[in-house]
């Protein structure tokens, strides 16, 4: 009875991989699970009854923050599901955080391998192998998801793979190859993807790739072109840069991280082009040809000086990676949130308050597909925090937005937490706001013909110099910045700096020696 | 007690003399005499200068038994935290070119290390550090005299050229900040005749190829540690423990990952002679505290780490009465770092019970000629001060060991989370994260108040420093809890530690 009434499910639109699961399992696998409870709804008044599955927690899209949640939820004794239509880890394990820190793990070997001399190595003839990397790479991830597979299984938290669309049914309810799924707590966790542009605004866009298709990426490309100034594009160009492909930036104005404190805007934009990236300013991709050497790069630049002068036109031929990172959008398309009255904001980001709460009761959301602080830890934190005030009746427990520090794989890296200089301006004025900074070569370039710079930058307020930002870019700066962020999320001040004795040597140690 | 009240007593009826001495001959010299160039002793001086103080620095290298000299700026600087670091740095290549392998770099042949060039280098750097301090004392104005200091009385200081001449300054305050130097076994023979100790093996022209390091401290194990990663064999002798006064299970990690990454250790025993044969190798014997079972091998350097002792001896501390610990020969000091004799201070190193650190010499020193020049009143604080140990596995740590609170608090009063885990530039090379770990100790009752913060890994200096200032700030363990990661970095473990020691619960970090 219960078999054919989901054989009857199955031609629906969304319906994916579950159809290649034998029968048998499909069916075992929906009967075994005990935890939730399986309603029947035969109203007259609703001809299509169908039966829903019922939990107490819904999870809709299997990232980090959509798993961090239902693990959590599920610790605390909700009976919990998760929905997820690719590998489980999201963006994070699969194409973000971590096969893009082992990817610049490589490239900073790179970089010492060019040290090695100065320190007495004797390291001559080496070559890169860009498959060796990937092999390696795609098994840690793997391996990754293995985990996170196991770590749902033995939370006996329900995995069920598909694409999720709210129903019209009265109450909030999922339908994932022509299932349905309902609880009185819906978590959208579906992340976003990275935006491309449309062949209307440039002729051949879609020959390039995303920062999705880097990581599918088989060879080293010799010659990369990668567009944007996000920290994305300062990541994937740096990374390819250093490890040997010839790689142009292609940037709209004058420098890249433009929403980041303009002393890590400037220096970043310097260090790039020490690194050998060829940096096109002020720039624009106009048209992409395929030419049977590989692509063709038309790009307009302009000249802000000279206004009405006109754009200067110029190629790059014999491009193997044109890649796009002019940002990210969320995952919200094929939810159909819209009937739900889940509010988004106009670039589609779904609408939360402080609690994760949407305009739909019931239905809350985390993570990137909220449009704020798009960052693996933040969306674990406010998953968490939220199974806490779902299910453990911690009414106040909510993630603090504030202080969240930030770190860029750049080359060098850049760590960053709290106000930009200007942002402290701008609220508290001029004459409230104190900036302290310093740049040395780090102790590391002491010894090596190779040098990078690390910049450092204090921002305090008031009169008791409570430091309100940190930024920093240099060798070491992704390691430092954690136990920073602890301190000043306390409320540090300057003198609480210059109180703290300094471990000696270190770059970090420059923090609490400022003048 | 009694002897402390007659030299008072005595010191004020010089100090009366000089009263009067000072009132017909007018001014001294100098408003501040430092005898000591180091970290202390130039950060002291400048920072006087900087308040209009008059100030004179004396610097003298007393050469190694090996003959071994260097120039301006102290331990840290020529035989320390500086040549350590870089030489520590080079280790880190080392192992580094191995993993660079398994991240797809294919390097043809056996990659080889050659002491002379990285040597010659750190050693230039020195060079360029020494030059770097005179100008920034002739920038501030502070006038320097390479010459040994002595204290003649409260308000004069000789100083001694290395050709015998002899200059007497004046000044209204005196700061001695020598700093110490390593010791030699006193009865083991031919230690002092064929070892070197912390204060040659950065200025050695040749590897000092296969090593024998002597003791167990950080200098004994940091030495050790880059010997090894530059590929040279390296055995390192413990009496007993290694990194005393560090939390023990820390010391423990920090030794497994020096054992596995090829370091020999041969525990329990005692060096008894040191020979050398007619190859030129070094035949060092010695014998095992247990068994009493004597054995031998050769070496081509023996390095001694036994401990550093006071550079006290020439200073004529004696005659002026400056008090001295028995044991130590440092000085006594107060919390204003003022020494029983008027007007004379000390700080640094040879300061009893203050911790053997550049930057609290450094911090203790500027705080000191703030004071001195009536700027501030503001006094050294010594608790809280972060440390790291540039070991293979660097290890560094804030607060109390975990036998220090719970001595102090008792097992029930403190709250142990803790975390092994796997930084994620060892999972491609396939590296064993087994030491990679992170302690935080708490208070168990309240608001969980930190009372020690330890972590091995890498780049440990650079993760501590940061969590040494919240923990300046009385951070909690909800205060790390609150605090966003930062992924995926090492440093952001810390934010994440969940298990209690109390629990037994496995403590292996999974998934991100």
């Amino acid at each position: 009875m219960l078999f054919k009434r989901i054989c009857r499910l199955l031609p629906y639109p969304s319906v994916s991989v579950s159809l290649a699961l034998p029968r048998k399992q499909l069916f075992s696998s929906f009967r075994s699970s005990s935890r939730h409870a399986l309603i029947r709804r035969s109203m007259a008044s609703d001809p299509t009854a169908t039966e829903t599955t019922r939990f107490d927690f819904l999870v809709i899209g299997g990232g980090s923050g959509g798993l961090a949640g239902a693990r959590r939820a599920s610790e605390l004794g909700a009976s919990t599901a998760v929905i997820e239509s690719h590998k489980l880890g999201g963006t994070c394990v699969n194409v973000g955080c971590v096969p893009k820190k082992v990817m610049w793990n490589a490239a900073v070997h790179a970089e010492y391998l060019h040290d090695h001399s100065d320190y007495g190595f004797d390291v001559e003839n080496f070559r890169f192998s860009w498959e060796t990397l990937k092999s390696k790479r795609d098994a840690y991830v793997s391996h990754l998801n293995r985990i996170y597979r196991n770590n749902l299984d033995k939370a006996k938290i329900q995995t069920i793979h598909g694409h999720a669309r709210f129903t019209s049914d009265p109450e909030p309810t999922v339908e994932v190859n022509g299932r349905k799924y309902t609880a009185p707590h819906i978590l959208i966790a579906t992340g976003g993807q990275p935006s491309v542009l449309s062949e209307s605004e440039v002729p051949g866009a879609n020959l390039g790739i995303t920062s999705d298709g880097f990581f599918e990426l088989e060879t080293l490309p010799k010659r990369s072109v990668i567009v944007g100034a996000g920290y994305i594009a300062v990541e994937l160009a740096g990374i390819l840069c250093t490890l040997g492909s010839k790689t142009s930036l292609i940037i709209r104005q004058s420098g890249v991280l433009r929403n980041f404190d303009s002393l890590i805007s400037t220096n970043c934009t310097k260090e790039l082009q020490n690194a050998g990236v060829d940096l096109w300013k002020n720039s624009q991709v106009r048209s992409v040809r395929k030419t049977d050497r590989g692509l063709e790069v038309t790009l307009a630049t302009k000249d802000p000086e000279k206004k009405n002068e006109e754009d200067k036109i110029r190629t790059i031929e014999e491009v193997d990676c044109l890649l796009w990172a002019i940002g990210r959008h969320p995952n919200t398309s094929g939810l159909n949130i819209g009937e739900m009255g889940v509010d988004t904001d106009e670039k589609g980001h779904i609408i939360v308050d402080e609690f994760q709460n949407t305009s739909r009761p019931g239905i809350y959301a985390v993570g990137d597909v909220c449009g704020r602080a798009l960052l693996t830890p933040v969306a674990i934190a406010a998953g968490r925090k939220l199974a806490h005030r779902l299910f453990e009746g911690k009414k106040d427990s909510k993630l603090d937005y504030s202080c969240i520090p930030t770190v860029v794989f750049s080359h060098p890296p850049i760590g960053t937490v709290g106000l930009t200089e200007e942002e402290a301006i701008k609220s508290r004025g001029k004459e409230n706001v104190k900036i302290y900074r310093t740049s040395f070569t780090p102790m590391y370039h002491a010894i090596t013909s190779r040098k990078s710079q690390c910049v450092m930058k204090l921002v305090c307020e008031g009169k008791e110099e409570k430091v309100v930002g940190l930024h920093m870019q240099g060798l070491g700066c992704d390691e430092m910045l954690q136990g920073f962020s602890v301190a000043i999320k306390m409320g540090a001040t300057k003198a609480d700096f210059d109180k703290t004795v300094a471990i000696h040597p270190t770059s970090s140690e420059e923090f609490v020696t400022m003048r | 007690m009694a002897t402390l009240c007659r030299v008072r007593h005595r010191w004020k009826r010089i100090k009366c003399a000089h009263v009067l001495t000072r009132s017909l001959t007018g001014k001294f010299d100098y408003d501040l005499v430092v005898i000591g160039g180091g970290s202390g002793g130039l950060a002291c001086s400048k920072e006087a200068a900087q308040f209009g103080q008059r100030v004179a620095v004396l610097d003298y290298v007393e050469p190694s038994a090996k003959g071994t000299k260097w120039g301006l700026g102290g331990t840290c600087v020529n035989v320390g935290c500086i040549p350590k670091k870089l030489m520590h740095q080079a280790a880190l290549l080392g192992t580094a070119v191995k993993d660079a392998k398994k991240y797809g770099w294919q390097i043809s042949g056996p990659v080889c290390h050659d002491w002379a060039t990285m040597a010659e280098a750190v050693q230039n750097h020195v060079r360029s550090l020494n030059w770097g301090h005179r100008v920034q004392l002739q920038d501030k104005k502070v006038k320097y005299l390479n010459m040994k200091g002595s204290l003649v009385d409260e308000h004069t200081v000789k100083g001694l050229t290395k050709a015998g001449k002899e200059t007497i300054l004046t000044a209204k305050n005196i700061v001695i900040a020598t700093g110490g130097r390593p010791k030699y076994p006193t009865n083991i023979p031919g230690a002092i005749e064929y070892g070197l100790t912390s204060d040659d093996i950065f200025w050695l022209k040749k590897s000092p190829g296969k090593t024998l390091v002597v003791g167990a401290s950080y200098v004994a194990l940091e030495c050790a540690g880059f010997l090894t990663g530059i590929g040279l064999d390296t055995t390192v002798m413990i009496r007993s423990i290694a990194l005393r006064g560090f939390d023990q299970q820390m010391a423990g990690l920090v030794t497994d990952y020096m054992e596995a990454y090829g370091t020999k250790f041969v525990r329990k025993c005692v060096p008894k002679r040191v020979e050398k044969l007619s190859s030129g190798a070094l035949q060092v014997t010695w014998s095992d505290i247990n068994t009493g079972s004597e054995h031998k091998d050769t070496f081509d350097s023996v390095l001694w780490a036994v401990g550093k002792a006071p550079e006290t001896k020439a200073l004529g501390l004696d005659k002026l009465g400056v008090k001295l610990n028995k044991e130590t020969g440092k000085i006594v000091l107060g919390a204003d770092e003022s020494t029983s004799v008027p007007n004379i201070f000390a700080f640094g190193d040879i300061g009893e019970g203050r911790p053997e650190l550049t930057p609290t010499a450094i911090k203790a020193g500027k705080l000191l000629a703030q004071r001195l020049a009536g700027h501030s009143t503001q006094l050294m604080n010594y608790d809280n001060v972060a440390t790291t140990v540039f070991t293979p596995l660097e290890y560094g740590c804030v607060g109390l060991s975990e036998e220090e609170a719970e001595r102090r608090h008792g097992k029930d009063g403190i709250e142990i989370y803790h975390a092994f885990y796997k930084p994620l530039e060892f999972t491609v090379p396939e590296r064993d994260a087994s030491q990679c770990y992170l302690k935080v100790v708490c208070e168990r009752g309240g608001d969980q108040k930190i009372l020690g913060l330890h972590f091995t890994g890498p780049n440990a200096g650079e993760v501590t420093q940061g969590f040494s200032l919240g923990f300046q700030c009385g951070a909690t363990y909800s205060h790390l809890l609150q605090t966003v990661g930062i992924h995926p970095t090492c440093a952001e473990e810390l934010t994440k530690v969940n298990i209690t020691k109390r629990s037994g619960l496995d403590a292996t970090v999974t998934g991100c």
